[in-house]
């Protein structure tokens, strides 16, 4: 890599070999279980992804999707014929009346691509030309958790691998110190509850799920020794373990027993290299600064960007980053401008840091939730508040790097943001897309399990090239 | 009835081709169908209507007007000539590699000695095969062990030498109970009176035994103290957990505790005991979130009992067939959601309450609760009785007018909405006692009629009142009244708003049917499975037993018999064992495990030769004991046991061992993990509060699933983190802490205390180099904490003891054994 990181150990030792198999320690017994045969694929174009996931369904209506007929017919309403029958939630199915709802932010064409953005990302509108707009993504569900699972796993039922998951599994990892799927939230938020699952292993192997990375004392859990344990004396004691393993070791028939050695050691270096890749202080200030104020206080949205930042420089594989709040029911005008004063700075801020770096060419940024919003009102529609519904079947997501065209908005949905009629994305295909991005065909990353083969994209999904440079 | 002579039929030719041809279906035929043929013409996608999974199918007239297959006559078949043509545009398998000459010519002999299909071995009933004879006679102590020996035999193997005794003492200890054994047990089978047999009676006889086997059933009844989904609140159903350690500890014959989980309300007066049992389908998920289609989530967990009850009992990947045929086993779409009708008529909705449950009573309130119990059901009955008459029956007929208003239709609770509209469009006349009784009753509920009012504010009151006595409520499973039974559908591609033809409840044509006098209900159903006749139920319970004590199953894919899972590695041990367990010890799990665990295979030694290891790397024929990582709940277990913390307690609501902060920050939910005070924290594994998006931090990065779903086989792995728990969890410190001060107590000198505590851990003395390096370690951690006082204090947590904060350092090194962490 042209970027250092400051974990980085060259490979010097048959020990070293095994933790460089990162969270895969698995061993001879496990072979079987870990080992994926990397199958032939496409020629990646990136090496890692940072996914920055707005948990709740942000509004395309009042971020990216501008529809001057909604803004005109404002209060009128949903004629019958556009919805067609399309089941709503229990929240909204009983309403006498579906009246559209205008934004209530101005919107503007940005950079040479002319992409429409609002008022309230003014900082990602100025990177317009940098962005891969998708404006016509669909998905199945219609409540939160089918929804979220869905996105992430492939799958409504819960109970199968998340992405990171299945890019842990089928490129393994490229650091030794450092899992090879990390997940970040913005602390101190609201909203939908956010679950392990988004982010576990399912039915692989459990080295494959995602690992929470915590602002505060201790950021993986039982990262620290307990009290009265100084790292020094830690060491000591695990060079005494290790002395105890390789006894056993030395009996014949007990060579896995490597793999439990390496398994304490990557743990002891975990124990270094996670502070120090998390504690920000060496980063000069024109770049914290960039990511705006919030970058200085850990765990908020802007101080997870600049960590995922560091962490891909670290080879970490997949970064998720989820921040919630965005389920605007009601209140939505004053709930989303919230939402976008943290996010809007940070999320624009990695695309153009990873780019001064050289990094945007071989890893992808993507922006988005699980799904969008309805172009008619929830509850009371006045001039100055309004809510919306959840809506499957049309929404806004942004991507940037990783071989995805900049510049570009793809797809088109209807005058009254409904329906899609140019060009739809479903989940299955963008996660194919993602796939496809990082080198491998989605229908040849599988998993056997109660009999069948499993994989990310079920039986679903086709690339959608239009998107690839 | 066609299918089930067609069944007959199929049967009836596996008898036939014990003549022995040279072309066998199950071996040289299947493979090539499976591999090369079904993917296109099979149980997912039928192209040219050809479907290769039946040969009422496969010698059918395809589209193209042919037959794929005239038994008998390869020439005449058309599955020759195209998998011989030259041109590849003919071809098949299309744009694939053609099929090599010998499988062609295989096909072509099969077909011509009449192209019978044999029954994968997994659908016929297993029969008790002869005892095989072996090489070395001396060595069998059971039957199961002449069927390894003589597979040894074949492979030019032998088995190891038995393994040391306190290994064995170690090995069959954490097997039956979960827990090691005291010392004083080990001696006392080591050196002492006690013979191994009585020892492993006395493990039987305990009720650790109980919560042992527990945990792993909790695993495929998906047991868990949430609900699931995206609020997960809380959910009481820790006496089905009770309920499944007591039925262990008493043996309850496996048929019985089949039949009590899956249909036990239906069993002549239930017993109250019986009606928990039922709670095992009701550990599926309810999702709670806002704005969820009821219908949506309840068929969800209908689906999901469906799926569950094939793969504990039949070992079968059914799931498949939610959305079409099942693309390798002979499983129709159809018969999926037969199946289906057997759990598709209880009285859960997906409620947030969890209705139907059963209420206990504090026993003071005891006689008040049955009293208002019994009062409630008056009620209802007087509700239903002056719904129905005049006055009240036409203010619902101008109801029933206004129900395309959502307001009005609003008002009926989700699940019911359909039905009510489709019923109130059949004219009144034609309605029959169960349509008039439902739109009766659910008008009754929002009747404005002054009566009516009275009789549910009375119902109200006394809810309010039995709300008061705050009785434990248990979700159970209740079957419908008639008037309410739902009508079963085919779900076309598994999607519950797409329905297609209706149907009754039934099992598939490829097993044994249900005997024409059985219920076709889920009792018929569950004693269905547990009948002789069933050819799975036997096999895939031993199997699951045999998994946990050697690592694998003698089915690898616990979860699948089916033609894609895994070979057996033993067809006639397994089947030995599944008819041992039917009829020599009636369905007794105790007699299964003493059987296997006095074997002469599960005593040897677990160490290995270079090559041995060669010859057999994953111990798939048992020339050595079984050498693998503890389970999740093992490896706490045991940590608590072995420092003497762990609490015997057993039973009751679950309880919150020490977690890191902050972990529960579900924004719905006020509820908080709360540390349990005194005992309750160090209770075993199976009694910590299990939450299905957040569990506890210890069990998943060992390895235990989320109880989302059933899930039949953990797969082990090894990661950093969980280095991390064994050093860092307070629960795994404070482990150490105590061990420390129970090591103090047993030595008077620090080589002493160090091997004290080995042998706690480990059953064994420590070898003389280990000795050293424990003795070094100590020596250097006194050194420094002689230097670091206040360092000592914290990590004993009490004394500034330079010896016992070393001997705590010691401690943690013992527990963090990978000898410790593996059964060998």
């Amino acid at each position: 890599m042209a970027h250092e990181c400051h974990n980085y150990r060259p490979i010097t030792s048959r020990r070293d070999f095994l933790g460089r198999m990162g969270l895969g320690l698995g061993g001879v017994a496990l072979a079987s279980l870990v080992a994926m045969k990397p199958p032939p694929g496409p020629v990646a174009r990136a090496r890692r992804i940072i996914y920055l996931f707005q948990s709740g369904g942000p509004s395309q209506f009042e971020l990216f999707d501008y529809k001057p007929l909604v803004n005109q017919m404002h209060g009128e309403e949903l004629p019958a014929s556009v919805r067609q029958g399309q089941r709503l939630t229990g929240m909204t199915g009983f309403q006498n009346s579906l009246p559209l709802a205008r934004s209530h932010f101005d919107f503007a064409q940005h950079g040479q691509s002319g992409a429409w953005v609002s008022e309230l990302m003014p900082h990602v509108a100025s990177i317009a030309d940098e962005l891969c707009f998708v404006r016509s993504m669909h998905t199945e569900a219609i409540n939160h958790d089918p929804a979220i699972t869905f996105f992430l796993t492939g799958s409504q039922i819960a109970g199968r691998p998340s992405m990171g998951s299945w890019l842990s599994y089928g490129l393994g990892s490229e650091n030794d110190n450092l899992p090879a799927f990390c997940v970040l939230i913005t602390k101190d938020k609201s909203g939908q509850p956010l679950y392990s699952r988004l982010w576990g292993n399912g039915f692989l192997p459990s080295l494959h799920q995602g690992v929470q990375f915590r602002s505060g004392a201790d950021p993986v859990l039982y990262l620290n020794n307990p009290e009265g344990v100084s790292a020094k004396v830690r060491r000591r004691m695990l060079t005494r373990l290790r002395e105890l393993h390789e006894l056993k070791a030395q009996e014949p028939g007990f060579e896995e027993i490597e793999a439990r050695i390496a398994q304490y050691e990557m743990a002891y270096r975990m124990q270094t290299s996670v502070p120090d890749v998390m504690d920000l202080s060496d980063e000069p200030d024109h770049v914290v600064n960039m990511y705006g104020p919030d970058a200085r206080n850990p765990g908020t949205f802007a101080a997870n960007c600049l960590l995922a930042r560091r962490l891909a420089e670290c080879g970490v594989r997949f970064i998720q980053l989820f921040h919630q709040g965005w389920d605007h029911h009601g209140g939505l005008p004053g709930g989303i401008r919230v939402q976008c004063r943290e996010t809007d700075q940070p999320s624009a801020a990695l695309v153009t840091d990873l780019k001064q770096r050289g990094m945007l060419d071989d890893t992808l940024v993507v922006w988005g939730g699980e799904f969008g919003r309805t172009n008619y009102c929830q509850g009371r529609l006045t001039d100055e508040d309004y809510g919306r519904d959840h809506h499957p079947r049309c929404f806004t997501l942004w991507m940037a790097g990783g071989g995805v065209k900049a510049g570009l908005s793809y797809g088109r949905t209807d005058d009254f943001g409904y329906n899609i009629v140019q060009d739809p994305v479903h989940v299955h295909d963008l996660q194919a897309t993602l796939l496809h991005i990082l080198g491998i065909d989605h229908e040849k990353l599988t998993f056997k399990h109660q009999g069948r083969r499993y994989r990310l994209t079920d039986v679903h999904g086709h690339v959608t090239r239009a998107l690839l440079v | 009835m066609r299918y089930h002579i067609l069944a007959a039929f199929y049967i009836g030719l596996i008898a036939g081709c014990a003549r022995g041809p040279d072309v066998e279906f199950n071996t040289d035929i299947r493979p090539i169908l499976n591999e090369r043929c079904v993917g296109c013409h099979g149980g997912i996608q039928r192209q040219g209507d050809l479907n290769l999974l039946f040969r009422s199918e496969a010698t059918a007239m395809a589209e193209s007007g042919k037959p794929a297959i005239v038994p008998g006559q390869p020439g005449q078949s058309e599955l020759i000539r195209r998998v011989a043509h030259s041109d590849p545009e003919y071809r098949m398998p299309q744009d694939d590699a053609p099929l090599a000459s010998e499988e062609v010519r295989a096909l072509r002999q099969w077909i011509r000695e009449g192209a019978a299909w044999e029954q994968h071995w997994a659908y016929v009933a297993p029969e008790r095969p002869s005892v095989p004879a072996v090489s070395w006679p001396g060595w069998p102590q059971r039957d199961l062990d002449f069927f390894i020996l003589a597979r040894l035999d074949a492979e030019g193997l032998e088995p190891s030498p038995p393994a040391p005794c306190p290994t064995l003492v170690r090995r069959v200890t954490l097997d039956l109970t979960g827990l090691p054994p005291e010392p004083e047990a080990t001696h006392a089978v080591c050196n002492g009176p006690l013979r191994y047999e009585q020892y492993v009676d006395q493990l039987l006889d305990s009720p650790r035994y109980g919560e042992r086997w527990a945990a792993m059933w909790l695993d495929l009844a998906r047991y868990a103290d949430s609900k699931g989904y995206e609020k997960d609140i809380g959910r009481t159903i820790w006496r089905y957990r009770d309920w499944v350690v007591q039925a262990f500890n008493k043996d309850k014959p496996f048929d019985q505790f089949t039949v009590e989980q899956l249909a036990g309300d239906l069993l002549p007066n239930p017993s109250e005991d019986q009606l928990i049992a039922t709670a095992f389908n009701r550990n599926t998920m309810t999702n709670t979130e806002g704005g969820t289609d009821d219908e949506e989530f309840r068929t969800a967990a209908v689906v999901d009992r469906v799926n569950t009850t094939w793969e504990v009992w039949q070992g079968t990947s059914f799931s498949c067939v939610q959305c079409h045929g099942h693309p390798y086993d002979p499983f129709r779409h159809h018969e999926y959601y037969e199946f289906f009708a057997f759990f598709n008529n209880t009285a859960d909705r997906d409620f947030d309450d969890e209705y139907p449950t059963l209420p206990q009573f504090d026993e003071a309130d005891v006689a008040e609760g049955a009293a208002l119990l019994e009062e409630l059901e008056a009620l209802e009955r007087a509700i239903l009785r002056l719904a129905e008459e005049d006055a009240i029956a036409k203010a619902r007929q101008l109801w029933e007018t206004q129900l395309n208003r959502p307001e009005v239709i609003g008002q009926v609770r989700n699940m019911l909405q359909n039905e009510v509209r489709r019923v109130s469009l059949v004219p009144e006349a034609q309605r029959d006692a169960a349509q008039r009784t439902l739109i009766a009753s659910v008008y009754a509920r929002i009747s404005p009629d002054s009566q009516l009012i009275a009789l549910r504010e009375r119902q109200g009151d006394i809810r309010r009142t039995m709300g008061e006595l705050n009785p434990l409520q248990t979700p159970i499973m209740q079957e419908l009244p008639a008037h309410q039974r739902r009508r079963t559908y085919v779900f076309e591609r598994g999607s519950f708003l797409a329905r297609g033809e209706e149907v009754t409840a039934g099992t598939p044509r490829a097993l044994p049917p249900l005997p024409e006098d059985a219920p076709r209900n889920r009792l018929g159903m569950a004693q269905w499975l547990v009948s002789d006749a069933n050819p799975l139920t036997a096999r895939v319970t031993v199997n699951r037993f045999w998994e946990q004590l050697f690592g694998t199953g003698i089915v690898e894919s616990l979860e699948d018999f089916g033609t894609q899972g895994y070979a057996p590695s033993h067809l006639e041990l397994l089947d030995h064992l599944a008819v041992s367990l039917r009829e020599d010890c009636a369905w007794s799990i105790k007699c299964l495990l003493r059987s296997i665990v006095t074997s002469s295979t599960y005593q040897q030694s677990s160490s290995v030769t270079p090559e041995l290891k060669a010859a057999d790397p994953y111990n798939r024929l048992l020339a050595r004991g079984p050498r693998f990582r503890l389970s999740a709940e093992q490896i706490r277990d045991q940590a608590l046991h072995v420092s003497g913390l762990l609490s015997p307690a057993m039973y009751g609501p679950p309880v919150m061992p020490p977690q890191p902060d902050g972990l529960w920050n579900n924004p719905y939910d006020g509820r908080r993990w709360t540390t349990s005070e005194g005992d309750d924290r160090y209770r075993r594994a199976l009694y910590t509060y299990w939450r299905r998006t957040i569990p506890y931090p210890s069990m998943v990065t060992f390895d235990s699933p989320t109880r989302e779903y059933c899930v039949s086989r953990r797969l082990r792995t090894n990661t950093p983190l969980q280095a991390l728990v064994g050093l860092n969890d307070p629960v795994f410190v404070e482990a150490a802490q105590a061990l420390a001060r129970r090591m103090a107590s047993r030595g008077e000198d620090a080589p002493s205390r160090l091997a004290a505590g080995y042998v706690l851990a480990l059953a064994h003395m420590p070898n003389n180099k280990a000795r050293q390096t424990l003795m070094s370690l100590y020596e250097e951690a006194e050194a420094h904490y002689r230097e670091h006082p206040a360092d000592a204090a914290a990590l004993t947590g009490a004394a500034e003891s330079a010896e016992l904060a070393a001997l705590t350092l010691a401690a943690q090194a013992i527990l963090n054994l990978d000898s410790f962490l593996m059964k060998e």
